[in-house]
């Protein structure tokens, strides 16, 4: 064996014991839970038919797709406008910029959600304040339904959209901007033909990002649904918790597991993923 | 099936103390007076003591439970300590327990239908009723086959009264006729207690109302989803009715009775047509205790002023047929198994229940959410 490669060997021999504990502690017992949905409540794939043939199973699965997506765009289309508002400021307008932003992310999911039912009952701000001023005449319903919980995960969402869109947007050298104007591009142009573009990399890992961490919303929609409204993380709890019927939970979280994984292996090809994690720029 | 109903009562009883409603002295007197709690534990100390593990919901019910479900058993049976664990034992949780060959507890605050299902695929033990008496429940539901009750509650109809000034609902078939009394339904989100409603409401006898009319109930529930809002915590109904966000609602007594008595009787609920429910404690198979757990739960049935305490204390009812002689005037009102309320209810089938619960818990729950 060469030297570089009894070197490389050594190198791989100290991540080990890390992978054996992941692997022990973390992989196999996901792994032997996503299982049941094989062998439970007879071995063989009658839970994954249930996909195919039960509407209660295909409505879980549409409505959390549908959510999420609505959900990315709307948090896309708010965290761009902020990214590029904060990308464009200048270093100390940024910080504070960037601490407005991420203040929401300290705090609590359960708070952020109660504070969006006393904004958008019946009784609420919002609805008393346009009845006050003779805008409507009766209530909206804003909230117990796909709207408010729209509402309440867009902005949960929205820090998460920010800032890989603003680490792509940080990257771009502004001299290019200047060149395509110097060039005669107007700036509209400049922004769609040369900003856009090279911030696409920051939208669609921000997609992604978003699009996974919604598909696993739990207490937003439970607490702002009015239990009108039922997403896949909730369902599987109330399968493995109250019904008894593991295999079925199991079978979603399965495919939760397995659709999160396809996305990611997508984009992965499309975007440096790493930029996700804090790695990029 | 959501929060559960003795989750609900921990919580109310928090609340209720933190509030200063419900001084913590007033039980633990009225148990000293009745000689109720052990004198100082010196006998059970000096012995080798045998546990046994009473698995709730945490919150209040830990000290409800611990005074008024194991303070009698340990005063009756030298040697015993009865503990509590509020890990909260949902049919999921007994399960991987039993599964996994790791049973740790002796006595699960569970229901009458999760009884049935966790009894037929024998993960939990029969009562065995030469040790529990059947005679110390005021009926049947309440000694299941694989469960039995020491306490009860009940789903009753609640309305707001300011918005009904020519008399509000009094029964289902009031509550889902929206052209008389217009306004926002509010129903748990679950099939237990609603279809029964739905099933009263169709016209069906109360006295003979089981087995249900499964399509029948389901299609009269899809009939006003659009007009509803669905709680899952009993907080959560509680909030939807003070807020205005529903007129009226399905909702346990406990919570009818905080509405009451915080509105100041705005907020009304009746008796008449709820649906008296047993609050069943089950043996997971396997468990630590052995058949002692018996014991233990023909104790919480046997013994009727602890029970009376604990309607003080967290609002459920007793299940003793001479408990409710023994509840003070001003809580008889309150009371779901006081034989005026109790004729005006209508016991929930369990085990009906039981054998259908899985299934139209998924079908409500589709229409609900369809």
């Amino acid at each position: 064996m060469s030297p570089r490669g009894r070197g490389a060997l050594g190198w791989w021999g100290l991540i080990l014991p890390a992978f054996l504990l992941l692997t022990a502690f973390y992989l196999a017992p996901i792994i032997q839970v996503l299982a049941i949905s094989v062998t439970e409540p007879r071995p063989g794939f009658g839970n994954y038919e249930r996909l195919f043939t039960s509407e209660s199973v295909q409505r879980v699965v549409f409505t959390t797709l549908r959510i999420g997506a609505v959900t990315t765009v709307i948090a896309l289309l708010l965290g761009y406008v902020l990214a590029y508002r904060i990308a464009m400021a200048g270093p100390k307008a940024q910080r504070w910029w960037l601490l407005a932003v991420l203040v929401p992310l300290w705090i609590s999911v359960l708070v952020r959600a109660f504070a969006w039912v006393t904004l958008l009952r019946r009784q609420g701000l919002v609805n008393e304040g346009l009845l006050a001023i003779g805008a409507i005449d009766e209530p909206l319903p804003l909230v117990w339904n796909e709207f408010g919980i729209i509402v309440g995960m867009v902005h949960y969402m929205v820090p998460y959209a920010v800032l890989p869109m603003l680490s792509a947007m940080r990257e771009i050298d502004p001299r290019v901007l200047a060149a395509a104007r110097g060039l005669g591009a107007s700036r509209g142009a400049a922004f769609l033909r040369v900003f856009l573009p090279l911030s696409m990399p920051g939208v669609i890992a921000a997609a992604v990002l978003v699009f996974i961490f919604s598909l696993g919303f739990y207490i937003t929609p439970a607490l702002l649904g009015g239990g009108k409204t039922l997403m896949a993380a909730e369902w599987i709890k109330l399968q493995i918790l109250d019904l008894i019927r593991w295999g079925l939970g199991a079978m979603m979280a399965t495919v939760l597991v397995v659709a999160i994984l396809a996305t990611l292996a997508v984009f992965s090809r499309l975007v440096n993923l790493r930029r996700l994690f804090g790695a990029g720029g | 099936m959501s929060q559960s109903f003795h989750e609900d009562c921990a919580e109310l009883a928090r609340r209720a103390t933190d509030r200063g409603a419900l001084p913590r002295r007033t039980a633990l007197k009225a148990l000293a007076i009745l000689g109720l709690l052990p004198a100082a534990g010196g006998v059970a100390r000096a012995q080798r003591s045998k546990d046994l593990v009473i698995s709730n919901w945490g919150g209040l019910a830990n000290e409800g439970f611990t005074r008024n479900y194991g303070a009698p058993f340990e005063a009756a049976n030298p040697g015993f300590k009865v503990s509590m664990n509020s890990t909260g034992p949902s049919a999921g949780r007994i399960k991987s327990m039993v599964d996994s060959g790791a049973v740790t507890w002796d006595l699960c605050d569970s229901s009458a239908s999760s009884s049935r299902v966790l009894g037929k695929s024998n993960l939990i033990s029969r009562i065995d009723y030469n040790v529990v008496k059947k005679s110390d429940v005021i009926s049947e539901a309440f000694a299941l086959e694989y469960g039995a009750a020491p306490y009860s509650f009940s789903s009753v109809l609640a309305y707001d009264s300011a918005k009904f000034p020519n008399g509000g609902p009094q029964n289902w078939a009031d509550f889902f006729d929206t052209r008389r009394f217009p306004g926002t339904r509010l129903l748990r989100r679950d099939a237990l207690a609603v279809l029964d409603a739905a099933q009263m409401a169709l016209g069906k006898d109360p006295a003979k109302l089981y087995p249900l009319d499964a399509r029948a109930c389901l299609a009269k529930i899809k009939e006003i989803r659009r007009n509803a809002v669905f709680w899952n915590s009993g907080s959560e109904s509680e909030q939807f009715m003070r807020t205005g966000e529903a007129v009226m609602g399905i909702i346990w007594h406990t919570r009818a009775k905080v509405l009451e008595d915080e509105s100041k009787g705005r907020i009304k609920f009746t008796w008449n047509q709820g649906l008296l429910q047993a609050g069943i404690f089950v043996i997971p198979r396997g468990n630590p205790g052995g058949a002692d757990a018996q014991r233990l739960l023909a104790s919480m049935l046997a013994n009727p002023e602890p029970q009376v305490e604990l309607l003080r204390f967290l609002g459920n009812g007793p299940t003793n047929p001479r408990a409710a002689a023994l509840v003070p005037q001003e809580l008889k009102r309150f009371n779901p198994t006081d034989p005026a309320n109790a004729a005006q209810q209508v016991t929930l089938d369990g085990n009906w229940w039981g054998d259908n619960y899985t299934e139209l818990n998924q079908e409500v729950i589709d229409i609900i959410t369809g």
